[in-house]
């Protein structure tokens, strides 16, 4: 009964091409310009830095779930993309953005910790109020690697593991610490 | 449990900002079937539109839905009707496309079969303009974008009947001109003019 319709079903645009998932920088955009019209403020321009790492996870609606709760990382939700296959995210924290989506060979050939048995990187981020930050991450479940201190570089960090075993590295520079205390 | 767009909409109608959710929610979705439908770069401006229409619309939203993307899907195919040109173009383009694909790749005893697939979708999207916009909409709604009867109906505000039906002519005449090789040198582009 649906056979007379495969070629149609085939014919499908990004079925022809390589599916490529609609511009996330095209949702943000239309999005704060929805919200423009919508409220009447102006909009806040939001671009994506240059540089933007993809991690790569097993699980990457859990690892979404984690990033966002132990990490404090916000998702662009209006750029998440949801297939059959697999998630994929976009996140940030400061001026930073990461994506996230799900490993294998099938994705960019890219693999979890879980997978390749340790992390080949480490993604470093500077955040407002280490001390808040290192507490929220351990309270969340986060493995911390590398105890909270302060470094003879000037800053003060510690490292930690996400759930699939992601090394990250958290840290504040001692000057704005002191800044901040007013010492 | 997450809660549902017809609440969301509901409260936007007190808190107009609480609308951006249900873009979060379907934007990509959308995005997708007007980038299938029109040229990709018209595709951009024309999501703002339909998110803007549908949000000088919310009241008009039942309130114990659970999902606005039929709704959404409804007002952005009325939005597609209205730019017919670039629907048109857009068609046009990946029937090129799919008479091109079949020879990148092929080795020598797969390339036959390759060939006649390709020829076989792009006589079937060339014909597809020719349909009578009505049936273009119900077919594509199902083949491309995956809707069930209910959710066409409920986007095109028609009975489910009228889907039935829409979709078993639009399906005999696209076999009807697609078996038919010389068919398709005849074929115009019917625009889409028929509004809800």
């Amino acid at each position: 009964m649906t056979d007379d319709l495969e070629p149609l079903r085939q014919s499908r645009p990004d079925r022809v091409l390589p599916d490529d998932p609609p511009d996330p920088e095209v949702l943000v955009r239309e999005k704060a310009r929805l919200m423009t019209a919508i409220t009447g403020a102006a909009a806040v321009h939001r671009r994506s830095p240059s540089l933007y790492p993809r991690l790569a996870y097993r699980d990457e609606v859990a690892a979404l779930a984690f990033l966002t709760r132990a990490f404090g990382l916000v998702e662009r939700r209006e750029s998440r993309m949801e297939h059959p296959g697999g998630m994929l995210a976009w996140l940030e924290i400061g001026d930073g953005v990461l994506m996230i989506g799900r490993a294998g060979e099938e994705h960019h050939g890219l693999l979890s910790p879980l997978d390749a048995g340790a992390p080949t990187g480490m993604v470093n981020v500077y955040v407002h109020d280490i001390d808040a930050h290192h507490r929220r991450a351990e309270s969340a479940g986060a493995r911390i690697v590398m105890p909270l201190e302060d470094m003879f570089w000037g800053d003060r960090r510690y490292e930690a593991l996400d759930l699939e075993g992601h090394r990250w590295h958290f840290a504040e520079r001692l000057s704005e610490i002191r800044a901040r205390s007013g010492s | 449990m997450q809660v549902s767009d017809g609440a969301v909409i509901a409260d936007s109608l007190e808190r107009p900002s609480a609308f951006g959710v249900i873009f979060d929610r379907h934007g990509s979705t959308l995005l997708r079937f007007l980038a299938r439908r029109v040229d990709p770069s018209g595709a951009e401006d024309l999501l703002g539109e339909v998110f803007r229409i549908a949000f000088e619309r919310r009241s008009t939203f039942q309130r114990d839905r659970d999902s606005a993307r039929p709704w959404l899907y409804g007002i952005a195919a009325n939005v597609v009707a209205k730019h017919y040109r670039s629907e048109a173009r857009r068609l046009r383009a990946i029937a090129r496309v799919s008479a091109e694909r079949a020879l990148d790749d092929d080795p020598a005893e797969r390339a036959v079969a390759a060939a006649d697939a390709s020829a076989r979708w792009t006589r079937v999207v060339t014909a597809l303009g020719t349909l009578p916009a009505a049936e273009r909409q119900v077919l594509l709604l199902f083949a491309w974008e995956e809707l069930s009867y209910d959710e066409i109906a409920l986007a095109l505000g028609v009975p489910v009947g009228t889907v039935r039906s829409r979709l078993s002519r639009g399906r005999a005449r696209l076999t009807e001109l697609t078996t038919d090789p010389d068919a398709t040198s005849k074929l115009h582009f019917t625009p889409c003019n028929s509004g809800r």
